[in-house]
């Protein structure tokens, strides 16, 4: 029987170019033939050749690790990083998802409260765009922080009445109140902060990390992320993974997201009948049947799949050590507080993010969503603070006697901050605050960062920036620059650029708050 | 003939007018405010003097040009120097910066007229090495007035501050530094220093503005033209603290001209300094804390180990422990990490990376199972830099042994079972700063009072 001129397991191309059909036609099948034998069945050579390209020199040599599948791109050996001996190995990002109202907790304007009700000066807004939610309104009066501040500690910083354990370690953090953003709004604002960008696509800080620095151990995640439960109270504004996926980069860098209710991770036990040996034996021969995928496919992804399941693997013994809290001294529920029993909790959260530090996660990001105070500032704004604070003092406490503090990162951040006009109505008791890009206040504390130190400040109005902007890009590039990594060297080919996590626009390292 | 005649003048100028170091009338400061801008005038023709005589070797005419322009530096020079010293005289400069800028700029004029009568006799073929001669000592007279004109306005180490460092041993000029009789002292950890970096370029020994010298404690309480400028505790009365204080626009204020005010913590030590009575020698003031950390050691570089690089990855697959890299430059060593397979690490499997121990500078055995005969091996890690044994079994007992690690500055023995007795040892190793033994027998868990909240306003 006459073979199909289309099929491709014998040579029939000759019978197909001497048929009498036009030249397009005769072009288009030959272009076909060739993309067919490309991906065909018959391209196991080509299938090497593919994978030699994704494991690069390493796989030609016959160098490959055993153990662990390689990622598909170039190998960290060759990425050399950290560039210069870092200051801090990890970083715990404490990510206040809503913008935190910086007015009424760090950024002191004693002067406004003269100004409460009295329309802020267009001069000052300048041609900012009011957002969709404010822009109806008539007035902007002034809505001056409704609890008082007072000075601690040796720098005679000015701190809320509600962070009191904050304004403990004022002498130890670095407050930057000049921070700004280019986003109004809560997606893109996180997205800018996580990935240097607005728009989905790009990997995550964490994600950055995980790839150029890997992990200090074996066992756990190189990149964390916990999640806390949310308040029905307060306005929580969703976070989805994308704000820790690994973009472009292997999926094998994503953020692990641990569950913030029951069991940080599900079926963490084998069920019954199945044991370790069993369960590793089962692992190999699906790496088998996957690494046959990948020689035939060449897709990247199998080999982030493969190191997935082997973390998981790994996971099934390490994270119920992690967070098995019965052996920790009772000093630590006294710092912490009660609150760090129940899981799911932020001071739970960064309990286990002080035990994750200690067994080397390389990043961990703690997400406390219900900051977006647009409205009810004096009703929720107290809920928040209790929830965070004391865990936030505990945590950087916690670090600091165990003699960890001096090589982890501990960031405290929000999205963007919140205006000084009032949102909705203004009366002597309550207030609303609407987005706010122009400025807002973060802190961090650790290695590399300078201990009691406010940087930058704002105007009379906490609107605009008037010493020392520190640009979204510019704190991130600082927090890289503490990890030992130089912001513009560490890139990525992909698309055409070399794409960076400070993005293509100039960003600078902020000397003022390096120690 | 005249050029004598003017000569001598010249020469005499200073004692015609003498710079007696008090102001006099405004306008003289006017006009003599325009000499640093006069200046580059002079200059600009002195130099183009040799240009133009050594370019009319090729091309006649330029040689014509350059008696022109010798003349008209002349004048150019003459008239400058009556700016300069309008200038000095109105302001009451003094100081030795401003006496050999003086005579330089003296000293450049008489030379330019001395080279006008040389230069005939050099044209005509006559003598052919004394204007030449001339015209060279011209030129470095030149330079050093300039410098010295320079150290005036900008400060004496305007062009080395920012030297790099290699190139600094060639820096002859600049500040020297009299010994400070208390070195340990406040005023000289932390107010003279002040002083050095903002006022001594226009108050020290180069320019003494206003009499006033601030470049030691003894020129300070001297105080200048006006009188002390420090009275003993009481900051209100010391016209120092009035002058750095008053609105950046004042024409009183200091530093003068526009330079960078003293920053307020600045002043508050000054003040605070002063109101405790302004001493030379008092190691402490009332009422300031400067956290003064002693900063660490900076690390040293590690030797070459690329020779055991493949060793080093073997002995990764054997033993499960690594040695990472603290980053891409090898000089900055290699951390022992056992993260991976703690619990199975021990004593044993510690001694096996003694072979790499004078390129480990970090060493983490957190919660590995060591024990106190682990002292022995980590005492041969000599270029460790930093230990971490939190959660190990050890005792503490042969801690002195570390001793030998002179470069040890970090210590973890949280949750372990070291004792107060035996930390003893520690206190003699000087680098050693950084101690931990959080949750031990030396340093029991606080108890419950980390619940409370500080009260506020503690100022």
């Amino acid at each position: 029987m006459k073979q199909h001129p289309l099929c491709t397991d014998c040579e029939q191309n000759s019978k197909v170019m001497d048929m009498p059909i036009p030249d397009g036609l005769k072009r288009e099948w030959a272009t076909l033939q060739t993309r067919r034998r490309f991906l065909g069945r018959s391209g196991k050579v080509l299938g090497w050749a593919a994978m030699a390209s994704l494991f690069g020199e390493a796989a030609l040599r016959g160098d490959v690790r055993p153990g662990g599948p390689k990622p598909a791109v170039p190998g960290r050996e060759e990425l050399k990083l950290p560039h210069f001996a870092p200051k801090a190995k990890r970083a715990i990002y404490l990510f206040m998802s809503g913008g935190p109202p910086q007015i009424d907790l760090l950024d002191y304007k004693p002067n406004l409260t003269a100004q409460f009700n009295k329309d802020m000066p267009d001069s000052v807004r300048g041609n900012q765009q009011l957002t969709g939610m404010t822009a109806g309104q008539s007035r902007f009066p002034v809505a001056p922080s409704h609890w008082p501040f007072k000075q601690y500690g040796q720098t005679g910083t000015w701190v809320s009445d509600l962070l009191p354990y904050t304004a403990r370690m004022v002498d130890d953090l670095t407050i930057v109140k000049s921070v700004n953003t280019d986003a109004i709004n809560h997606e893109p604002a996180i997205m800018l902060m996580n990935t240097g960008n607005m728009n989905a696509g790009k990997p995550c800080l964490g994600s950055w990390l995980a790839y150029g620095l890997g992990s200090m151990n074996d066992n756990l995640p190189t990149f964390v992320v916990l999640q806390t439960k949310t308040n029905p109270k307060e306005n929580n504004q969703p976070v989805s993974s994308r704000l820790w996926s690994s973009g472009f980069l292997s999926s094998e860098y994503a953020g692990v997201g641990l569950r913030s209710g029951g069991d940080p991770v599900l079926y963490l036990t084998d069920p019954d009948g199945v044991d370790r040996e069993v369960r590793r034996n089962m692992l190999d021969a699906v790496e088998q049947i996957n690494r046959q995928t990948l020689e035939e496919i060449g897709d990247p992804e199998t080999n982030a799949r493969i190191a997935q399941y082997e973390m998981a693997y790994r996971m099934q013994t390490s994270v119920p050590e992690l967070v098995d809290m019965s052996k920790e001294p009772a000093s630590t529920w006294d710092l912490y507080g009660p609150d760090a029993k129940e899981p799911g909790t932020f001071a739970y959260n960064c309990l286990l993010a002080r035990r994750m530090a200690e067994r080397g996660v390389r990043f961990t990001q703690i997400y406390k969503r219900g900051w977006d105070v647009h409205d009810n500032v004096t009703g929720v704004l107290p809920i928040l603070c209790q929830e965070t604070d004391r865990a936030c003092y505990a945590l950087v406490t916690d670090l600091k006697r165990r003699g960890l503090l001096d090589d982890t990162l501990v960031v405290w951040a929000g999205e963007f901050g919140r205006t000084v006009y009032s949102q909705g109505g203004l009366t002597p008791e309550n207030y609303g605050r609407d987005h706010h890009p122009r400025c807002f206040t973060t802190w961090m504390v650790g290695g590399g960062a300078r201990p009691g130190l406010t940087y930058g400040e704002t105007d009379e109005y906490s609107y605009n920036v008037v010493r020392d902007p520190v640009h979204v890009r510019d704190f991130n590039a600082t927090i890289l620059h503490c990890l030992g990594i130089d912001h513009n060297k560490f890139t990525f080919k992909f698309q055409g650029l070399d794409q960076k996590l400070t993005s293509p626009v100039p960003a600078y390292v902020v000397n003022g708050l390096l120690a | 003939m005249a050029a004598g005649a003017l000569s001598v003048a010249l020469l005499l100028l200073p004692e015609i007018i003498k710079l007696d170091g008090k102001p006099h009338a405004d306008w003289l400061q006017f006009v003599g405010r325009f000499h640093p801008l006069a200046v580059h005038l002079p200059i600009g023709l002195i130099v183009l003097v040799p240009v133009l005589e050594m370019a009319g070797a090729f091309r006649p005419a330029l040689r014509e040009a350059a008696g022109f322009v010798l003349a008209l530096a002349s004048a150019a020079c003459i008239g400058t120097l009556i700016l300069g010293f309008l200038l000095a005289y109105g302001s009451g400069d003094t100081g030795s910066i401003v006496s050999r800028h003086m005579w330089g700029g003296i000293g450049l004029a008489i030379g330019l007229l001395l080279c006008i009568l040389a230069r005939p006799a050099w044209c005509g073929g006559g003598s052919t090495r004394v204007y030449p001669a001339l015209l060279g000592c011209v030129m470095l007279a030149l330079l050093w007035t300039t410098h010295e004109g320079g150290s005036l306005t900008h400060g004496a180490d305007y062009l080395t501050r920012y030297m790099p460092s290699p190139l600094k041993r060639f820096a002859v000029f600049g500040a020297v530094n009299a010994a400070i009789p208390y070195p340990d002292s406040f005023y000289a950890k932390h107010i003279h220093p002040i002083f050095e970096s903002n006022c001594v370029a226009c108050h020290g020994a180069g320019k003494t503005d206003g009499g006033l010298r601030l470049d030691s404690f003894e020129a300070l309480m001297k105080g200048g033209k006006d009188g002390p400028v420090v009275v003993r505790r009481d900051a209100g009365k010391s016209i120092l603290i009035d002058r750095v204080t008053l609105p950046a626009g004042s024409p009183h204020a200091m530093p003068a001209e526009g330079r960078t005010p003293l920053k307020p913590a600045e002043i508050a030590w000054i003040g605070a300094w002063i109101r405790a009575g302004a001493s030379p020698s008092d190691r402490e003031v009332a009422g300031v804390t400067i956290p003064s950390e002693p900063k660490d050691l900076p690390p040293e570089p590690v030797g070459d180990y690329s020779r055991w690089a493949d060793e080093i990855e073997q002995m990764r697959h054997s033993q499960g422990a690594k040695l990472l890299p603290v980053s891409a430059r090898p000089s900055d060593g290699l951390i022992l990490s056992t993260v991976d397979v703690a619990p199975a690490f021990g004593d044993a499997q510690l001694a096996q990376f003694e072979k790499f121990a004078p390129y480990v500078v970090e060493a983490n055995l957190a919660r590995t199972a060591i024990t106190d005969a682990s002292f022995d091996i980590l005492a041969r890690f000599t270029h460790l830099r930093a230990l971490h044994m939190e959660g190990t079994a050890v005792t503490g007992n042969g801690l002195a042994k570390l001793s030998a690690l002179s470069r040890l500055n970090y210590l973890n023995l949280s949750e372990t079972k070291v004792t107060a007795d035996s930390l003893v040892p520690l206190k003699s190793m000087s680098n050693l700063r950084h101690v931990y033994a959080f949750n031990t027998a030396a340093q029991p868990a606080p108890g419950g009072d980390d619940a409370k909240p500080s009260p506020g306003g503690a100022r």
